[in-house]
């Protein structure tokens, strides 16, 4: 869907600093009909990334490519892709449901299909109530999924989220998670950034993983996992008085529990491979 | 594309209707009123032509002002703000986006100066003066003025912060009116380096003293056709020049 060629961003503070690379050599593909996790710590230069993508600013060096599917030009490219950009601001005077209409206009989208589909959202996402109130009067978590709805209005083939989730409430947070798996179900391809890495192993398939500019790991989240998954077990049992929690190596798994079963006060609670999780491989890989 | 750089400008006309531009005309005619009736009851002075040089003077002095205030935020508080973001995500070029929010702008700055002119008219006729057509042109002239210092105001936003823009587009625009008056003088023109700086300047800053038509409408001059053409393609080439500046300024320029 996107391919990365080799991204370099240099950039200077001020005047008389040094300059220093946001981005060093980055180069990965997004895959089609999937949605890819862009990880990383703040400041690992995911928003730099996006920006370039989207030719806001521009790279110092390398290119970017997209598929053929999108378009052959910018104006068909760009039509067939959604940005929820970081930290989006909403025009304060604006009610929820002009500033829906302002943009997807800007998108060639029907009227009549326009409100179809901010009726479903609206209503899926649970702010039908306040379409027609002024976007100043909203909380932080009724913009961004209002600025979701607009992301998707034309519903793009691919879709870009920079941190869709922070700031959000846990109920926000899993809310939003569910409407980005629905809009992958739906056809379109996700790529979004977080620096929280559960998030995106919930609900990505492959990640891309970012750190101080330079690409660390790009590929299928399971497979990451698998290689780092300590071939052991933990087995938990209750010895009459209390709880014991011993790790096996998978060839003695099974003669630990026949040992265990002999005694007959021994009661086995659980045994279970031991997983590793993606934040303890990423922080294995950074060290 | 046209129907986008429409609704761009419609967008940009509203938000910017919408911040209560509007009590600034209110403030300007009301001051209007009362000047007039100041001078129609303490001078001997002609009043219809206090009230033609003052509204005509307020009117060109408020919608420079409202150019320069909203011009130098018109992109760059959306650049500041991510909305831009939002909006080139979407098949929109960066020039179909500086076009449409110049348009809503100017329609801003022709709104203006329609009530204040509408408004110096009445009272003008209302106090016995006669119209002729050198008023209506004079009106025409200081929507160019205004849009002029607009696009200045757009141009160093785009080069530099917003307070060292309005302080630049404020010099610019006593320097574009001072421009002439320099030329004639004497001590300036008698210094070889004045003279040829001087000269140089005035090709390049917009001589806003040719699209001031004030002096002829107050003293009943009618200007010859050709003079008040090329004063007026004078203004148009010159916003077209600013224009495809701030385009090719804007097109390369980092959005972030
Ligand atoms: N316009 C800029 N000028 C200078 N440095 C910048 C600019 N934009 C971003 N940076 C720097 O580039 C790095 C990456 O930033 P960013 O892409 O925003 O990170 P992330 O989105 O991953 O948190 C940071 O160190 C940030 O300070
Ligand atoms: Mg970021």
């Amino acid at each position: 869907m996107i391919n990365f060629i080799e991204i370099s961003k240099k950039f200077k503070t001020d005047f008389w600093s040094k300059s220093f690379y946001a981005l060093n050599g980055v180069a990965f593909k997004v895959s089609e009909g999937e949605i890819t996790g862009f990880l990383g710590a703040n400041g690992a230069g995911k928003t730099t990334l996006i920006k370039i993508l989207m030719g806001f600013i521009f790279a110092t060096s390398g290119s970017i490519e997209f598929d053929e599917k999108l378009g052959k030009n910018r104006r068909e490219i760009f039509s067939k892709i959604g940005l929820l950009p970081e930290r989006p601001y909403f025009y304060p005077y604006l009610t929820g449901r002009e500033f829906v209409y302002y943009l997807g206009s800007l998108n060639d989208v029907k009227k009549s299909d326009l409100e179809e589909r901010l009726i479903y959202w609206s209503k899926r996402m649970g702010i039908v109530d306040a379409l027609d109130r002024k976007l100043k009067t909203y909380s932080k978590g009724m913009l961004q999924r209002l600025g979701l709805i607009t992301t998707i209005i034309h519903e793009p083939k691919l879709v870009i989220l920079d941190e869709p989730l922070s700031g959000l409430d846990p109920i926000g947070r899993k809310e939003l998670k569910d409407a980005i798996v629905e809009i992958n179900k739906k056809g379109s391809t996700v790529f979004f950034s977080s620096h929280i890495v559960p998030d995106v192993e919930e609900i990505c398939k492959n990640v891309v993983f970012l750190e101080k500019g330079k690409l660390l790991y790009n590929g299928p989240i399971d497979d990451i996992i698998e290689k780092n998954v300590k071939p052991s077990y933990i087995i938990k049992y209750f010895n009459g008085t209390e709880v014991v929690r011993v790790e096996v190596q998978n060839k003695d798994k099974e003669k630990l529990i026949q040992d265990l079963l002999v005694d007959s006060n021994n009661k086995i609670l659980t045994v279970e491979k031991f997983k590793v999780s993606l934040e303890e491989i990423f922080y294995k890989i950074r060290t | 594309m046209l129907t986008k750089l429409l609704i761009i400008c419609r967008y940009t006309f509203v938000e910017i209707y919408k911040s209560k531009v509007l009590i600034n005309v209110f403030l300007v005619g009301l001051a209007l009123l009362l000047i007039c009736y100041v001078a129609y009851s303490f001078t001997y002075a002609v009043p219809e032509r206090i009230a033609l040089d003052v509204g005509l003077g307020m009117l060109s002095l408020s919608s420079v002002g409202l150019a320069i205030f909203f011009g130098v935020g018109l992109i760059s508080k959306e650049i500041e703000n991510r909305t831009i973001y939002m909006i080139l995500s979407r098949p929109i070029s960066r020039r179909i986006f500086f076009l449409g929010r110049i348009l809503g702008m100017i329609g801003i700055l022709i709104l203006n100066i329609s009530i204040l002119s509408t408004l110096t008219i009445l009272t003008y006729v209302v106090l016995g003066g006669v119209l002729n057509k050198l008023i209506f042109i004079a009106i025409i002239f200081s929507i160019i003025e205004s849009i002029i210092i607009l696009l200045i105001a757009v141009l160093f936003s785009l080069i530099t912060n917003i307070t060292l823009s309005t302080i630049y587009t404020i010099v610019i625009f006593i320097s574009g009116h001072a421009l002439t008056d320099t030329l004639t003088n004497r001590f300036a023109t008698s210094n070889v380096f004045f003279n040829s700086l001087l000269k140089t300047g005035s090709y390049i800053f917009p001589n806003l003293s040719k699209l001031n038509l004030k002096d002829y409408v107050l003293y009943n001059q009618m200007l010859p056709i050709p003079t008040l053409a090329w004063m007026f393609s004078y203004g148009v080439l010159y916003s077209i020049f600013l224009i495809v500046i701030i385009v090719v300024i804007f097109d390369r320029k980092n959005l972030d």
